[in-house]
């Protein structure tokens, strides 16, 4: 049993905050949000210099090969600075995938460029109420030469921008996954503005035409693919939701301690205080539970149970956290000149993605009886 | 990182559950039903406590001088994890908070007397701290010890005194300068034979478990049974309180419950057919169970894996107190939702699930929260020591 970060994962973390920061003054941030896309072009660039967009990307494809739980503490450390780059839909969900289980063709197609900063791949596990990239209710058909692919796709990040997305279908009675490019034909990307401000895209497919060079994979290694994303992309957003809360908190711990009402600061009120306390134990056992499911599946080890645990609180303590700093700050929480209502945009739109906290409680307690039942038999 | 017990950890912690078994004997079983026994104290439980001491399991964590083996605190925690878990009665203020303190600054000769005896498991003590009026604010305690000659001479009145009915010693907090001002620095500890003149209890009958008023009247201790210097009490009584906890707040002992009420649900048999687990309300609340669970193992996991690299932070300690606490609480409110009105029925009663142990426990569950160390205080340590929040008034 060993807590301790390594050095290199300390060093990844310490550069990236020190990059992000520079990049997410508040006028920057108030700057992109007026963009029609909220992605950060120079961040990414910069990002890709300091080699931290290939932290999960193989030496052999330009990357460091550092692993998932490095690639997490960049996500929490987006977290904690609100910075538009589409880091979990790119290099979680589409690259962790492809290292895993493209073929080394197509690995050495994509991944260089995703680490290099010159090519996004974008990713769309999610459609109308499934957020299951194993079972997705798009079709594909087999042809020849490829497959054509039908269907829905809902609030896909950086869809505009991406060179290809990577998603899943089903055939019927097997699964494939596909990289798409967003300019074939047959595609309509219908903007969706979504909770946190930025414009996301509904992705229709009507038969576009997929060659076999772009199938990542079918059958049950399609399977093993979707259930790694799924995993992974779950893990990461509870890494990033423990940089945003960690943030709210502080935010909050500063503010009510300089605010004076009644001749003093606000903190110096139990009530006041017990609530921001509450919150640094929500991030506490939010942090503990992220970092195990990151470290299993940075091991590849069986991480099914600790990732839903780890989003059930990170669905939890986001709504928790930002309530309270909301509610602590008064009428200022609100203020959109105020950088705190950012942070609760993102924590709500974290929470309701890749499955909330009710309804992967729910998928647990299913686990627990099918573990049970026939134990006792 | 790797949040993970290493197949060395993992074998002490079999070793231990496997030995446990042969301490919870037919007997003790038998015998931790009469309520009065229930906390230990019984002929059967001490001929088991002896036994671990004979076969060496007392005093693991202490030094090698003492007659331990210097375990890391993971160890222990492994250790002391197990032994909960088994639902002994193992006396670990006796063992692990106030022996090492006492080996550490009593005189040779009480030294011998008391950490032998423990070592042995021939002896156990009980914490004398809180007053009637002196609780969370423990430093206002009035319990007086005055010098007379080679002697001292203690009135007052001890609250809470837990095990004292069977415990051969008293932990005893008591003032020893009156000086108003000098609050916590007028505080001197000592160990009260229980069979000494002027000593004498009365029984408590809480919700849950028996405990003792203590009334000390004009005892008469001999200056060896001083612990520590005078007036410099208030550093015995605090530098213990972290380990204490360790030993209160344990994911064995939970998570057997849990266990013991999914398995339960798995073969009972629902209302309008299938199995109680197969009801959604029902894998909701085990899901929730198992998803505070969870973090329980990890704190107290990161807890003593951080006390082994150096002295544990003041928030993070706090943490753990409170989440764990009122986990507790809540935990044994979602298993026995579960069980509905079965989980009403009392040990020994016919239908009573899992021996009535939860029954049991919601009883002694609200003392978690405010015991060790109020929630609220500790969630001034908090908002003071992790956030650098100014101090409530």
């Amino acid at each position: 049993m060993n807590f301790t970060i390594s050095e290199e994962q300390q060093s990844a973390q310490q550069l990236a905050q020190q990059i992000l920061s520079d990049f997410t003054e508040v006028d920057k941030l108030k700057a992109m949000e007026q963009q029609q896309q909220s992605f950060d072009a120079d961040l990414w660039q910069a990002l890709a210099k300091a080699g931290l967009l290939g932290l999960d990307i193989a030496e052999e494809q330009g990357g460091t090969g550092l692993g998932f739980s490095s690639l997490t503490t960049l996500c929490e450390e987006v977290g904690r600075t609100v910075a538009p780059v589409p880091v979990i839909p790119v290099l979680v969900s589409a690259a962790g995938t492809l290292r895993r289980f493209a073929s080394d063709s197509q690995k050495d197609q994509w991944l260089p460029g995703v680490a290099s900063g010159t090519t996004v791949i974008g990713a769309a596990l999610e459609e109308y109420n499934n957020d299951d990239p194993t079972a997705p209710s798009c079709s594909a058909q087999k042809m020849e030469g490829g497959y054509a692919i039908s269907g829905t796709k809902i609030c896909v990040s950086a869809a505009t921008s991406a060179n290809r997305i990577l998603l899943s279908a089903h055939t019927g009675d097997e699964l494939i996954v596909a990289l798409i490019d967003p300019r074939a034909a047959g595609i309509t990307l219908n903007p969706q503005l979504v909770s946190t401000g930025e414009t996301r895209h509904e992705l229709v497919m009507a038969k576009v035409q997929v060659p076999t060079e772009d199938i990542v994979a079918t059958g049950s290694e399609a399977l093993a693919a979707m259930d790694w994303a799924h995993l992974a992309t779950r893990t990461a957003l509870a890494a990033m939701a423990v940089g945003l809360c960690d943030k709210m908190m502080r935010i909050t711990g500063q503010y009510t301690s300089e605010r004076e009402q009644f001749g003093r600061p606000i903190a110096t009120f139990q009530a006041v205080s017990h609530r921001v306390a509450d919150c640094y134990i929500d991030v506490e056992c939010l942090r503990l539970v992220t970092q195990q499911a990151a470290s299993l599946i940075d091991e590849g080890r069986p991480a099914k149970d600790a990732v839903q645990i780890a989003k059930i609180w990170c669905g939890n303590a986001a709504h928790r956290v930002s309530q309270a700093a909301q509610h602590c700050h008064g009428g200022t929480g609100v203020d959109r000149d105020y950088p705190l209502f950012r942070y609760c945009q993102w924590a709500r739109q974290i929470e309701l993605t890749s499955g909330s906290s009710a309804q992967i409680t729910g998928e647990l307690g299913q686990a627990i009886c099918a573990e049970y039942l026939p134990k006792v038999g | 990182m790797n949040i993970e017990l290493t197949a060395q950890q993992k074998a002490l912690q079999q070793e231990v559950r496997e030995y446990m078994k042969t301490v919870m004997t037919p007997e003790l079983l038998e015998e931790i039903k009469i309520p009065e026994f229930k906390e230990g104290g019984g002929p059967e439980f001490r001929k088991q406590y002896a036994r671990m001491g004979a076969d060496g399991w007392i005093g693991l964590s202490w030094s090698k001088e003492l007659g331990g083996r210097e375990l890391s605190h993971v160890e222990q925690y492994i250790f002391t994890d197990e032994v909960v878990r088994s639902g002994f009665a193992y006396p670990f203020l006796t063992t692990e908070s106030t022996t090492p303190v006492i080996a550490a600054n009593a005189n040779a000769e009480i030294r011998e007397e008391v950490v032998g005896g423990v070592k042995q498991g021939k002896v156990v003590i009980a914490i004398g701290y809180s007053e009637p009026n002196a609780g969370t604010d423990l430093a206002s305690l009035t319990t007086k010890a005055e010098r007379d000659g080679d002697d001292w001479i203690i009135n007052g009145q001890k609250m809470w005194t837990s095990l004292a009915n069977y415990a051969d010693y008293v932990w005893l907090a008591a003032r020893t300068d009156p000086d108003e001002t000098k609050k916590h620095k007028g505080l001197t500890m000592f160990l009260v034979p229980t069979n000494i003149e002027g000593f004498s209890l009365t029984p408590v009958h809480t919700l849950g478990v028996r405990t003792n008023a203590t009334y000390y009247s004009d005892v008469r201790l001999p200056d060896k049974y001083r612990v520590g210097e005078v007036n410099a009490g208030w550093k015995l009584i605090t530098g213990q309180l972290n380990i204490e906890r360790l030993s209160l707040f344990t994911h064995g002992q939970v998570d057997s419950l849990y266990q013991g009420v999914c398995e339960w649900a798995a073969e009972t048999a629902a209302p309008k057919g299938g199995k109680v687990i197969e009801q959604p309300w029902v894998q909701h609340n085990l899901a929730t169970v198992k998803s505070g669970l969870e973090v329980v193992k990890l704190i107290c996991w990161k807890q003593v894996w951080a006390m082994d690299q150096g002295p544990l932070n003041m928030a993070d300690a706090s943490v753990a107190k409170v989440y764990s606490s009122e986990f507790f609480v809540e935990l044994y409110r979602l298993l026995l939702e579960v069980m509905g009105q079965a989980g009403t029925i009392a040990t020994d009663s016919p239908g009573a699930v899992l021996r009535g142990k939860l029954e049991f426990r919601w009883r002694v569950g609200p003392v978690l929260t405010f015991g060790g160390g109020a929630n609220e205080v500790q969630r001034d340590i908090i908002a003071m020591a992790g956030l650098w929040m100014p101090r409530t008034r």
